[in-house]
C-alpha cells in the first residue's frame, strides 16, 4: 500500500489539542523568540532547578547553587559537554567477550545434547551480564557529573531501540548503548551510521537475514519512520528501495562484517534520486529530507519537555536551524535546553517522571547509593513499569501518564518505604551478600535511609526542615497552605520525637503526587 | 478550601455528606475517586461472595525439598547427605517411605486429616539456578528459553477481570511483601494492591496516611493544577481509599486461631481479615524468605520449617472457624529445591526440583506426582517428573475454571489435587 506523503500529516507537525482547563495556558511566545536564549537575568535558582530536574534526575541545592553561580551558558556547556564520559565495560559483559570465539568453536563441535547445554550456559551468563551491566548503569547514572549526559543517552536509546528480550546477549546491547553515547554529542547522521552498524541493531531490526536477492525491509522502515523523519515522510517504495542497500550488513562475534556477496550493489530509487546507494548513502539522503530537522526535536519534546503536542509553528523554525547547524546533537540540546520556550511557564513542574527517573532522583535526594542488589532494584524498576535495555516495542516507552496506574503507583510508593527500612539481610541470597560486603568495601553503602540521615535535622526548626523537603524534593513554588500543612506535621505530627516526625513526612511526600512530577 | 476535609470518604454516604455541606471534595481535581462513580456502597459486600480464592506462598531463596519431604527408606539420601540427612525416626510419617520435617507437626495433622497436599518432584525443563531468573519462570509461568514480562496470575486477570467495572473498588490481587510479585504483572491495568508485612498496623503507617491525605487535599501550587497533576492525584485518591478501607478490616478483624508473631504468620492473619470482609480479591501472595541455605542449614531450615508449617496451620484453622475454607485454596512456591549432595559446609547448593503444598478443605490431600530418583553420582541434580505449569493449569481449570491455554500458552495435563 502506497500513501502519498502529502495525504498524511506529520508527526512532527501535530494540529495543536485544544488544552484541558486545567492546564496552563501554552506559551505565547512568538516563533521568532520561542528558540532564542533565555535572558541571563531570568535564570534564577527556580529556573535552574527546572533545568536540573528536566536534564538530569533532580535538583540538588548545591548543584542549583553553582549553576546559578555558572550562568546558563556556561552550566550547559558542562552539562552537554563536546565529550562524553565513558561507561567502563562491566566485568562480567567483558568475560562473556573474551569467551565468544572460543564458544562459538566449542559449539560448532558439538553435538546437539551439548549444544544446548552451552547454549544454556551462554544464556545464563548473558543474563547475569544484563543485570550486571544494568546496576552498574544506574550508579554510573547516578553521580551528578554524568547525569545530564546517561539522560540523553536514555532519551537517544529511547529513539533506537533494541531489546535485550530479543537479542539475549549484553555485550551487544552494552556496545550499542557505547556506540550511542559515543556519537550522543557529535553529528546525528554519524551516530545514525554506527547504530546501523552495531550488532545489536542488525539483529533487533533483522538486517542479519537481510540478502541480496530477498532484503528485508524492517530496518529500513524503522529508520525513516522513527529514527530519522517520522510517518509519513517516505513512501513504501522508498523503504523498499533502500533496503536493498543495506543488503549485506551482518555482525560477526559481535563485530560488524560487511559480507559484499550478500550486498545488492545495483541503482536503487530512494527519495526520487537514482544511483548505487550504500547504506551510508541512504542515511545522508534522508538526512536531506526537510522532515529530518523537525523529527529528532519532535522527540526530544516528547521525553524532555511535554505530552501535549507544541503548537505547530514552533518545530519548524528550531529544524531549519538545526539542519544549518550539520544536525549536530551537541549543538541542539545547548539551543534547546537554553531556549525561552523551554523556560515558559506552561512547563514547569507538570511532567510525570519515568520509573528510572523516580528511581535515580530518589537516590539523590536521600543521597543514598544504588544498591547492587539486581533482584530489588531492577524488580522495582519492572514493577514500576520500566525494565532496563527492554522497551515493550521498537517504539520505546510511551511514557507519561502511561507510567501511572493503581499497581505502578503502588509499586513507586514501596519503593519509598524500602529505601527506609533496613535491608533485611536474612532474607538476601548467597550471591547478594557477596555484592553487598563488596560495595562496603568500597566505600558505597548508603543503601537506606538510617538514623545517621534524620540526624541531620535534628537542629532545625519545622519551618526550616519544611522548606528544606519542599524546595529539594517538589517541583514548583509550593503554595502557601500546603507548605503550612507540612510544617503543621512536622511540630507535632503524631510522634514525640522530631527524627520521626522528619522521617514521616519525608515519606509521605516522596510517595506524594507531587514528587512524580518533575 | 478553608474547610476541606482531612480525610477522604470511603463510602457514597459521606461523600454525599460532604458534598451536601459545600465542601468542594473535587476542586482540585477533574476527577472523582473512582468507586463514587459506580453508585455502590463501599462497604456492601459482592453478591458473588462465594467465588474461589487462590492464596500463593512463595518460599524465596530455593527451598530444599529433600528435607522438607525426606525419603527416609533410600539409602541414597543418606549417602549423599551424611550431615544433614534427617533421621528416619525424627521425620513425620506421610507414607511407608516419605515423611515431613520434623518441625512441621501442625501441617502434619493438616495432611492426616485430608487438608494438605503434597505434589512432589515439581521442575520444569532445563532448570535455571539463578534465583532471580529461576523465580521469573515460576511466577511467569515461561519455558526456561523464554522470557514473559506478564506473570501467570496477571494473566489470568487479564482473562477473567477485564471490563468488569470494580464496582466496590476492591483490588484483583494483594500482595503481601516487600515487592510487586512479578506474578501480578499483566498487560492490562488492574488494581492490585500491596502492604508492607513489616509496616502492617505500625502506627507511622497510619500517620503516614493521614498525613498524606491531607496533602492530596491541598493544591500543592499557587498557579491552576495541571492535568497531570489532578490525574496523579486522582490515582493517589484511590489508593488510599483502599488502603484506608484495608487497614479498617485489619484493625477491627478477630482471629479464631492464634497466630505466631512473626511476619509472616501475621500476613496470614492479614489475609484471613480480608477474605473475612468479604472482599472481591481473587488472588493473595505472601512470601516467606530465608530459604538460600548454602551453609550451616540445620537450625536455619528447622526455623523456616516450623515458621511455614504454624503460619499455614493457624491460617486454615482459622478459615475454618469464620466458614471460609470451602473459597480458599493455598499453595506454596519457590524457585527451586536445593541440589542432593550437601556441600562443604553443611549446607545445600541451587538445585532443580522439590515438593510444593496445597492446603484447603477443598483439595485430595496426600501425596500426588512422583518421589525423585535418588540415585545420583556426586553433585548431580535431580530430574523434575511434574511441571509447575501442570499445578498452575490444575488452580486455573478446576479451581478458577477458567481456560487454561490462554493463559499458559499451552496445555499441561492437570493434577488429581482437585
Amino acid at each position: 500500500m502506497e500513501t502519498p506523503a502529502s495525504a498524511k500529516t506529520t508527526s512532527a507537525s501535530n494540529a495543536a489539542v485544544a488544552p484541558a482547563s486545567t492546564q496552563p495556558a501554552p506559551p505565547t511566545l512568538s516563533p521568532a523568540d520561542a528558540w532564542t536564549q533565555l535572558p541571563a537575568s531570568a535564570f534564577d535558582a527556580a529556573a535552574a532547578r527546572h533545568l536540573l530536574r528536566r536534564v538530569t534526575w533532580s535538583a540538588q541545592p548545591d548543584e542549583v547553587a553553582r549553576a546559578v553561580a555558572d550562568g546558563l551558558p556556561t552550566t550547559l556547556a558542562r552539562l552537554f559537554p563536546a565529550e562524553p564520559v565513558a561507561l567502563a565495560k562491566p566485568k562480567l559483559v567483558e568475560r562473556l567477550e573474551e569467551d565468544t570465539p572460543d564458544f562459538a568453536k566449542r559449539l560448532r563441535d558439538a553435538d546437539p545434547l551439548q549444544k544446548r547445554v552451552l547454549q544454556k550456559e551462554a544464556r545464563d551468563r548473558s543474563q547475569q551480564a544484563y543485570q550486571d551491566m544494568s546496576i552498574k548503569w544506574l550508579q554510573f547514572s547516578s553521580a551528578p557529573a554524568h547525569a545530564a549526559q546517561e539522560k540523553w543517552t536514555l532519551f537517544l536509546s529511547d529513539i533506537y531501540v533494541i531489546s535485550f528480550e530479543k537479542i539475549k546477549n549484553a555485550g551487544h546491547v552494552f556496545d550499542h548503548q557505547a556506540a550511542i553515547r559515543r556519537h550522543a554529542f557529535g553529528p546525528a547522521p554519524a551516530l545514525t551510521k554506527a547504530i546501523s552498524r552495531t550488532p545489536a541493531m542488525i539483529r533487533y531490526l533483522d538486517l542479519q537475514d537481510s540478502k541480496r536477492d530477498a532484503p528485508n525491509e524492517n530496518f529500513a522502515r524503522e529508520l525513516f519512520e522513527l529514527f530519522v523523519l517520522g510517518e509519513g515522510n517516505y513512501t513504501e517504495k522508498d523503504i523498499k528501495e533502500a533496503a536493498r542497500a543495506f543488503t549485506g550488513y551482518r555482525q560477526r562475534l559481535g563485530e560488524f562484517s560487511f559480507v559484499q556477496r550478500q550486498h545488492d550493489p545495483r541503482p536503487k530509487t530512494v527519495f526520487g534520486k537514482t544511483a548505487a546507494f550504500t547504506g551510508d548513502d541512504i542515511i545522508d539522503l534522508a538526512y536531506k529530507q526537510p522532515a529530518a530537522g523537525t523529527w529528532l526535536p519532535h522527540e526530544l519534546v516528547r521525553f524532555y519537555l511535554t505530552d501535549d503536542p507544541l503548537p505547530p509553528e514552533y518545530l519548524p523554525a528550531l529544524g531549519q536551524w538545526w539542519s544549518a547547524q550539520a544536525f549536530d546533537l551537541r549543538a541542539l540540546a545547548h539551543r534547546f535546553f537554553g531556549s525561552q520556550l523551554f523556560f515558559s511557564p506552561s512547563y514547569r513542574g507538570n511532567y510525570i517522571k519515568s520509573p528510572v527517573q523516580f528511581y535515580l532522583a530518589l537516590t539523590q535526594d536521600l543521597q543514598l547509593d544504588v544498591a547492587p542488589l539486581a533482584r530489588q532494584v531492577l524488580g522495582s524498576l519492572r514493577q514500576m513499569g520500566q525494565t532496563l535495555y527492554n522497551p515493550p516495542n521498537v517504539r520505546g516507552w510511551v511514557g507519561g501518564r502511561q507510567w501511572i496506574n493503581s499497581a505502578t503507583f503502588g509499586a513507586r510508593r514501596q519503593l519509598v518505604q524500602t529505601l527506609f527500612n533496613p535491608i533485611n539481610e536474612a532474607n538476601l541470597n548467597a550471591d547478594e551478600q557477596v555484592e553487598i560486603v563488596a560495595a562496603r568495601a568500597d566505600g558505597k553503602d548508603r543503601f537506606v535511609v538510617d538514623s545517621e540521615h534524620l540526624k541531620a535535622f535534628a537542629g532545625l526548626t519545622a519551618e526550616q526542615a519544611a522548606s528544606r523537603f519542599l524546595d529539594t524534593f517538589l517541583p514548583g513554588t509550593s503554595a502557601p497552605a500546603y507548605r503550612d500543612e507540612v510544617t503543621a506535621f512536622l511540630k507535632d505530627g503524631g510522634s514525640k520525637q522530631l527524627t520521626q516526625r522528619v522521617r514521616n513526612a519525608a515519606i509521605a511526600l516522596l510517595q506524594s503526587p507531587e514528587y512524580q512530577l518533575c | 478550601m478553608n474547610n476541606s476535609p482531612h480525610f477522604l470518604p470511603t463510602t457514597r454516604r459521606e461523600f454525599l455528606r460532604f458534598s451536601g455541606s459545600g465542601i468542594g471534595l473535587l476542586a482540585f481535581s477533574n476527577f472523582a475517586p473512582s468507586f463514587l462513580v459506580q453508585s455502590t456502597l463501599a462497604a456492601t459486600p459482592r453478591p458473588e461472595k462465594d467465588r474461589s480464592i487462590l492464596v500463593l506462598v512463595q518460599l524465596a531463596g530455593g527451598n530444599d525439598g529433600l528435607n522438607t519431604v525426606i525419603p527416609f527408606e533410600d539409602a541414597n539420601y543418606y549417602r549423599l547427605r551424611p550431615t544433614i540427612g534427617i533421621a528416619k525416626d525424627q521425620a513425620l510419617r506421610l507414607s511407608d517411605t516419605l515423611g515431613l520435617h520434623p518441625a512441621c507437626t501442625a501441617m502434619h495433622e493438616l495432611f492426616k486429616g485430608g487438608k494438605l497436599g503434597v505434589i512432589q518432584n515439581v521442575g520444569y525443563p532445563n532448570p535455571n539456578r539463578s534465583h532471580f531468573r529461576s523465580t521469573e519462570i515460576w511466577e511467569s509461568g515461561s519455558d526456561s528459553n523464554q522470557i514473559l514480562s506478564s506473570g501467570w496470575i496477571g494473566r489470568f486477570l487479564d482473562n477473567t477481570c477485564s471490563g468488569t467495572p470494580v464496582a466496590d473498588n476492591d483490588p484483583t490481587a494483594i500482595h503481601l511483601s516487600g515487592e510487586v510479585p512479578q506474578t501480578f504483572l499483566a498487560d492490562q491495568a488492574h488494581q492490585t494492591f500491596g502492604l508492607n508485612p513489616n509496616t502492617i498496623g505500625r502506627r507511622e503507617n497510619k500517620q503516614n496516611m493521614e498525613f498524606l491525605e491531607r496533602l492530596v487535599h491541598q493544591p500543592s501550587a499557587d498557579h491552576d493544577e495541571h492535568g497531570n497533576n489532578s490525574f496523579l492525584k486522582q490515582t493517589m485518591m484511590d489508593a488510599l481509599v483502599t488502603e484506608k478501607r484495608v487497614q479498617k478490616v485489619l484493625g477491627g478483624y478477630q482471629p479464631a486461631s492464634t497466630y505466631p508473631g512473626n511476619p509472616f504468620a501475621q500476613s496470614l492473619k492479614s489475609v484471613a481479615a480480608l477474605i473475612a470482609a468479604g472482599l472481591s480479591t481473587r488472588v493473595y501472595f505472601v512470601s516467606l524468605g530465608g530459604f538460600d541455605t548454602h551453609a550451616n542449614q540445620a537450625n536455619l531450615h528447622q526455623n523456616l520449617m516450623k515458621t511455614l508449617s504454624d503460619g499455614l496451620a493457624a491460617f486454615q484453622k482459622d478459615l475454618e472457624a469464620h466458614k471460609l475454607d470451602d473459597q480458599v485454596t493455598t499453595m506454596t512456591f519457590s524457585e527451586f529445591g536445593r541440589r542432593p549432595m550437601e556441600n562443604e559446609s553443611k549446607g545445600t547448593d541451587h538445585g532443580t526440583a522439590a515438593p510444593l503444598f496445597v492446603m484447603g478443605s477443598k483439595i485430595k490431600g496426600g501425596l500426588h506426582g512422583t518421589a525423585p530418583d535418588l540415585n545420583l553420582a556426586r553433585n548431580q541434580d535431580l530430574t523434575y517428573t511434574t511441571d509447575f505449569r501442570q499445578v498452575y493449569a490444575t488452580m486455573l481449570d478446576r479451581w478458577f475454571s477458567c481456560p487454561t491455554d490462554q493463559i499458559l500458552g499451552k496445555s499441561y495435563q492437570p493434577l488429581g489435587f482437585i
